[in-house]
């Protein structure tokens, strides 16, 4: 399964400083969320679009089905809006649909929100392995030492869990529990899947963090780093790319908006 | 008291080379009404390899971690004591492999601990190889993930992060008791051959292995007071009866069994009822058979055949393929090729598996099998299943808590059992069921002496009434003694069938 997510080569885009590269594409992440602005949306859509697909190191077929959801995400928001939405100038109308040039725009930039935003963290998510984000993140951004090992440490715990799952599907229908169907059904196997994962969970998290403190780890020591991060020319290059990025979004030309 | 106080008084308190040690310990855990360890008083001087044991339940793993100081530093236990001495540098190596790295890779994971201590970037590689060469590992590259590792040699992982700390002494809590043989045995090779000259303070089950590597004994009772302290030979000559009456692990332990009178009786009611196969039916038909686990084929069975009242053992390295074994006959997950139960043929369900009737399955862990809030209500699903009345039911469950040697409180919660009795409750749901072929996964692991044997007795009485048992286990006694048949899994094959 992780092997599924190892680049098949290394770009400038991994060597970059994971915490900057975070900032950065958390930035535009955020202008995104708060746009307005189809155009705008439009066309960092695409310059990140292009980003994944030219130097993200990944197969193009990996990436297209890695894109797959936020594709889905984009027709799924964009239609339930253009078709519902509110809007003066009715373009076409039938019983409760009703498609109109405002509700056409505003289901467009949902829509494109969704699949730009989506873009802007599979370049984040794919060039950058958790640890080293962690450890720049310790490094070069004062983030706590202990916060970023629980992190790392709770990632150690999902494959885990997903079996123990799986194990607990497996107990229940041996123990031949049928689920009611409907929200019943959900009530039940919220409850009985919870209550023995959240046990265990609890219990190997606490096991876990009394074998880091046997480890000498302790709050605000001072540390040293098996993985030394430090920012070099690419982040320089990445800074100017993203700017760029922004900027020719904003100054596209009327025509175009 | 008096006897044990006399002989630890043989390392005085003041002695120089005492580097461990606790004096006048009491310490009470929450929701217990009791007080643990009635005035303990420990030194352990260097140098020593000193084992701890008890029944389950009697404070083993809480004293290590009151001796190296994570009580109370890093949990927090009320306790007192009048005296106490947290060793200069030490190192812990626990129980469960999967949760004692926080790190996704080897060398990642060896580095937190270098990192946790300020050592220098440059020296960190050599530290690990030297570390790692010390317990037997070797790798080219150390960037390879801890999950691709076996339980055993995670543990030796372990033991490496712990050497990489420089420890003057060193505590072992079970660190063998989720390991296959195999497993186990590297283990203990890697500790003997790493902490010869350190201290070591450990708590096992399995004690063959290190009997004779080890100076000195410290036995407690249910409580935590100390029973016996000593060397290991005087203390099992003197105070056997302990061993037995906790149902502790010793040597000799099965040797005894099998001069007991219970196990006569065991054998001699085999003998009486026959275990011949040509009188007994054949109630499990297997040919051609494969399991899969998404797509590869996890298993294979060419042609296997299943009598009753047979005790199959299955055996095999961890992952092998036996619990692929069981979900397979119990149709958990997708198989091909012929299955006839009772003369009965089971199709092949590729969608929407059914349970076949008159099987059951017990989990390894018990915990997961639990569905309801209370014992009755655990006993009665089951039960209502196979058409008891509500007012016939109430009697039922009381023999089954009785036959299983359950609390007799019917209220209780499942999870407030005791590890032993969560096994056995867990047993006792598959025989409410009214199962014929009942699928076990390792039902003896970690369970004391005591435990063990009630499990296999109640198992050999199961067997007794006709009912077919299937078994994977790592226990060559268990095999060798209870079971009928033994089923050796290699490589995901059922490579032999032996007969016993």
């Amino acid at each position: 399964m992780l092997e599924w997510f190892a680049p098949q080569r290394i770009t400038w885009l991994h060597r970059a400083n994971p915490a900057w590269k975070g900032l950065l594409m958390f930035l535009v992440m955020l202008v995104l969320f708060f746009s307005r602005d189809l155009a705008f949306i439009v066309v960092i859509a695409c310059w990140y679009g292009g980003f994944l697909f030219v130097f993200s190191g990944f197969a193009r077929r990996k990436l297209l089905l890695l894109c797959l959801p936020f594709a889905l995400t984009f027709l799924s928001s964009s239609l339930t809006l253009a078709l519902f939405g509110k809007g003066e100038h009715v373009l076409w109308q039938w019983g409760i649909v009703k498609i109109s040039e405002e509700s056409v725009r505003s289901g467009l930039i949902i829509g494109m929100k969704s699949l730009a935003i989506g873009l802007v963290s599979l370049v984040l998510l794919l060039t950058t392995r958790p640890v080293l984000l962690f450890y720049a993140l310790m490094q070069q951004f004062r983030f706590p030492a202990r916060f970023a090992y629980s992190f790392l440490a709770a990632l150690r715990l999902v494959p885990i869990v997903i079996e123990e799952w799986q194990t607990r599907t497996h107990a229940l229908k041996v123990r031949g529990i049928a689920f009611s169907k409907g929200v019943k059904g959900v009530y039940e196997r919220l409850k009985l899947y919870s209550v023995p994962l959240f046990a265990q969970s609890i219990r190997r998290a606490q096991r876990m963090a009394v074998a880091m403190e046997a480890k000498q780890f302790r709050m605000n020591q001072p540390r040293t780093y098996y993985y030394e991060t430090s920012y070099s020319k690419i982040d320089a290059y990445l800074t100017a790319y993203v700017c760029g990025s922004l900027l020719v979004a904003l100054l596209m030309p009327e025509p175009f908006r | 008291m008096a006897m044990a106080n006399g002989r630890s008084g043989e390392v005085s308190a003041h002695d120089a080379d005492i580097c461990v040690g606790v004096e006048h310990l009491r310490l009470k855990f929450p929701g217990e009404p009791d007080i643990f360890f009635h005035h303990l008083t420990l030194h352990i001087p260097k140098g020593q390899k000193v084992l701890i044991l008890g029944p389950s339940g009697s404070g083993k793993s809480t004293l290590l971690q009151v001796l190296s100081g994570l009580i109370p530093h890093s949990i927090e236990v009320p306790m007192r004591y009048s005296r106490i001495q947290w060793p200069a540098s030490w190192g812990f190596v626990f129980q469960d492999p999967d949760t004692q790295f926080c790190m996704p890779c080897v060398d990642e994971e060896l580095a937190f601990v270098l990192e946790n201590q300020g050592v220098p970037r440059s020296e960190m590689e050599s530290r690990m190889r030297e570390a790692l060469a010390q317990v037997g590992l070797s790798f080219d590259d150390l960037h390879i993930p801890i999950q691709s590792l076996s339980q055993g040699m995670k543990q030796r992982l372990a033991l490496a992060s712990v050497l990489l700390l420089k420890p003057e002494v060193v505590f072992l809590d079970e660190p063998s008791a989720l390991l296959d043989p195999e497993g186990t045995e590297q283990i203990w090779a890697s500790i003997k051959q790493s902490l010869h000259d350190r201290t070591v303070i450990l708590v096992e089950h399995k004690i063959n292995a290190i009997v004779n590597w080890i100076d000195r004994i410290v036995l407690l009772d249910e409580q935590g007071r100390l029973i016996a302290d000593g060397h290991p030979d005087d203390v099992f000559r003197h105070h056997k009866a302990a061993f037995e009456r906790y149902g502790i692990w010793y040597p000799a332990v099965w040797d005894e069994y099998l001069a007991s009178s219970r196990w006569k009786a065991i054998r001699a009611n085999r003998e009486r009822s026959g275990l011949s196969a040509a009188d007994c039916e054949t109630v499990l038909e297997l040919e051609q058979f494969e399991a899969y686990r998404g797509k590869p084929c996890k298993l294979r069975v060419d042609k296997a055949s299943v009598n009753e009242r047979s005790w199959i053992a299955v055996t095999g390295e961890n992952g092998a393929g036996k619990s692929t074994l069981l979900l397979a006959l119990a149709q958990l997950i997708p198989t091909a090729g012929t299955y006839i139960l009772r003369g009965r043929v089971i199709p092949e369900q590729p969608k929407k598996r059914r349970v076949p009737e008159g099987v059951a399955l017990v989990f390894q862990n018990p915990e997961m099998q639990v569905v309801a809030d209370t014992l009755f209500d655990e006993l009665a699903l089951p039960l209502a299943k196979s058409g008891w009345k509500h007012d016939e039911m109430e009697g039922e469950v009381r023999r089954i808590l009785q036959y299983f040697h359950l609390p007799l409180e019917p209220g209780r919660h499942p999870y407030d059992l005791s590890l032993g009795q969560k096994r056995r409750l867990s047993v006792a749901t598959a025989m409410a069921e009214q199962a014929s072929v009942l699928l076990l996964d390792e039902p003896t692991f970690g369970q004391d002496a005591r435990n063990t044997f009630a499990i296999l007795e109640y198992l050999e009485q199961l067997r007794h009434d006709g009912k077919t048992i299937v078994m994977v286990t790592h226990d060559r006694r268990v095999v060798e003694h209870f079971a009928t048949e033994e089923w050796v899994i290699e490589n995901g094959r059922l490579k032999e069938i032996r007969k016993i």
